[in-house]
């Protein structure tokens, strides 16, 4: 990953550093710790690690939620956090609720406005996300009405609605059935293949096995391993992740029961 | 990719209107504001049953004071409640990291907020303020020779307007580093209360630096209301022009430091 000029990275952690006060003591928390990662376009990068680790502290440095103490976070070569920055990436964050009174198009067409896209493609747009989410028919629905798995998908479609060069995605999968899951890993396959950079946080290893060129595990806020999965584990990425068994079973029984 | 320049005034006052809208929306649907609305006109209303009352006042002008006092009163408790809990159900849903990790400037997103609830604010005066107006016409018609001044009532519903919106402001600031809806709304009332006490306090003394706080007594309607006259033209542009150097400085220190917060 060394030797290419700086702005081609989409994603550059150097040495970046963030701690936490600990209430109102003066201890505080090291929550990353010297931290350094690169990422081009067209790449998927998976960070694992326990509870605490440090996942989305990154993924929030990143998406500008908070600022670097120590090192540089740049995306595209632009601070994170910075107005360039953030129109370049789209953010899902953890377990997200979203204002119940609103619809789902609704929602998005706020998305939509507050990214500025233009009107004409806008509606175009939100019906490919929604599409895409399986929340065609869910559209016109108040979001209160909305099963944790359908304000999982809304959230994603709002983080890919206007198109972004840099997805981040902080445990996308938290909450999504197993049809859901396959949908959001072949969506991570296609928006990387369409030449986007995706970085999201995950408990399951074996989704992010199949999906990352680049891998790295935190512990305690400290990079234990990093690389891709050829490096780290001797063998290539599956190209085309077949569901197991039992979800080839479960998707039957879905698909005959409608 | 986004095709507008996210730069500039224009692109800054759509986004700003579109965080008001949004917020608007979202507080006409607070059960709250049903609670205070429907508590508020009941009130309103009870002036007829109290005006046996009235100490002597005219009865057309204690209905006004009195719906003037629920307008500012519960206006108040709705600036500050409202605010609080408009503010806090996006952050602690996470729904405002979708908004602030788009090119949306923070101080954007708090002159949004602020604008959504002046605008419940003015709709909930109008409202009260239509109620006393009825009820005043229907008294002036059964009184004879009674006449309502309704320009000033209209004035005087104006400077309420203005005062409970400059609580919105203050519960505002407190939001911007506050951690829970309930500190901060807490916190908006008893800066509310200074700001209504801050007359009392003399030249100079231990106290005298509360002064820098905005003196929401300047905004009485009651006397308005009272008087024969309606407010001057240089009276109203005084109070508009001191409201609009609080709000402004208020929207500005919120911005400040909500632009310091992590999440």
């Amino acid at each position: 990953m060394n030797g290419r000029a700086r702005q081609e990275w989409a994603v550059e952690l150097i040495g970046f550093g963030k701690s936490y006060r600990a209430g109102w003591s003066a201890k505080s928390l090291t929550a990353v710790e010297s931290l350094t990662l690169r990422l081009a376009s067209g790449q998927v990068l998976g960070l694992l690690g326990p509870n605490g680790s440090g996942k989305s502290t990154t993924l929030k440095a990143l998406a500008g939620l908070l600022r670097p103490e120590r090192g540089e976070v740049l995306v595209y070569g632009h601070p994170a956090g910075s107005l360039a920055a953030r129109a370049l990436v789209g953010y899902l964050p953890e377990l997200p609720q979203f204002p119940a009174h609103l619809t789902g198009r609704e929602f998005l067409l706020y998305c939509a406005g507050l990214s500025s896209l233009k009107q004409d493609r806008t509606l175009a747009r939100i019906e490919q996300t929604l599409e895409w989410g399986g929340l065609r028919d869910a559209g016109p629905r108040r979001l209160g009405t909305y099963s944790k798995g359908m304000l999982q998908r809304l959230g994603l479609a709002q983080a890919i609605l206007h198109d972004p060069a840099l997805v981040l995605l902080d445990e996308p999968a938290s909450g999504l059935d197993p049809a859901g899951r396959l949908a959001l890993n072949r969506l991570i396959r296609d928006l990387a293949a369409q030449g986007k950079a995706i970085v999201f946080s995950s408990h399951l290893l074996a989704q992010a096995e199949q999906l990352c060129d680049q891998l790295a595990i935190l512990g305690r806020g400290r990079l234990l391993v990093a690389g891709s999965p050829a490096d780290l584990l001797g063998s290539a990425r599956v190209e085309s992740p077949e569901p197991s068994r039992l979800e080839q079973l479960y998707l039957e029984k879905m698909g005959s029961h409608g | 990719m986004a095709e507008f320049p996210h730069g500039g005034p224009s692109a800054s006052f759509r986004r700003t209107r579109l965080v008001a809208l949004h917020t608007l929306g979202e507080a006409l649907r607070l059960r709250l504001t049903a609670l205070l609305g429907m508590i508020g006109a009941a009130v309103v209303v009870g002036a007829l049953a109290l005006r046996e009352f009235n100490f002597g006042s005219a009865e057309l002008k204690f209905i006004g004071d009195f719906g003037l006092g629920a307008i500012g009163g519960f206006g108040t408790l709705l600036a500050a409640l409202a605010t609080a809990q408009l503010f806090f159900s996006e952050i602690q849903g996470r729904a405002a990291y979708c908004v602030l990790t788009r090119p949306v400037r923070r101080w954007e997103y708090m002159a949004g907020k602020f604008i959504g609830v002046a605008g419940l604010l003015a709709l909930f005066t109008v409202a009260m303020g239509l109620l006393i107006a009825a009820l005043l016409a229907v008294r002036a018609a059964q009184l004879e020779g009674a006449v309502v001044g309704w320009t000033a009532l209209a004035c005087a519903c104006a400077m309420q307007w203005l005062k409970v919106t400059l609580v919105a402001g203050m519960t505002l600031v407190v939001c911007s580093y506050a951690g829970s809806a309930l500190f901060a709304s807490g916190a908006g009332l008893i800066l509310a209360v200074v700001a209504h006490l801050r007359s009392f306090v003399g030249e100079g003394g231990r106290f005298g630096w509360i002064k820098v706080w905005p003196n929401l007594a300047l905004f009485d309607a009651e006397s308005v209301l009272a008087a024969t006259h309606p407010p001057s033209a240089s009276l109203l542009l005084g109070c508009a022009g001191y409201w609009a150097v609080y709000a402004l400085v208020f929207i500005g220190i919120a911005s400040y430091v909500f632009e310091q917060r992590e999440f």
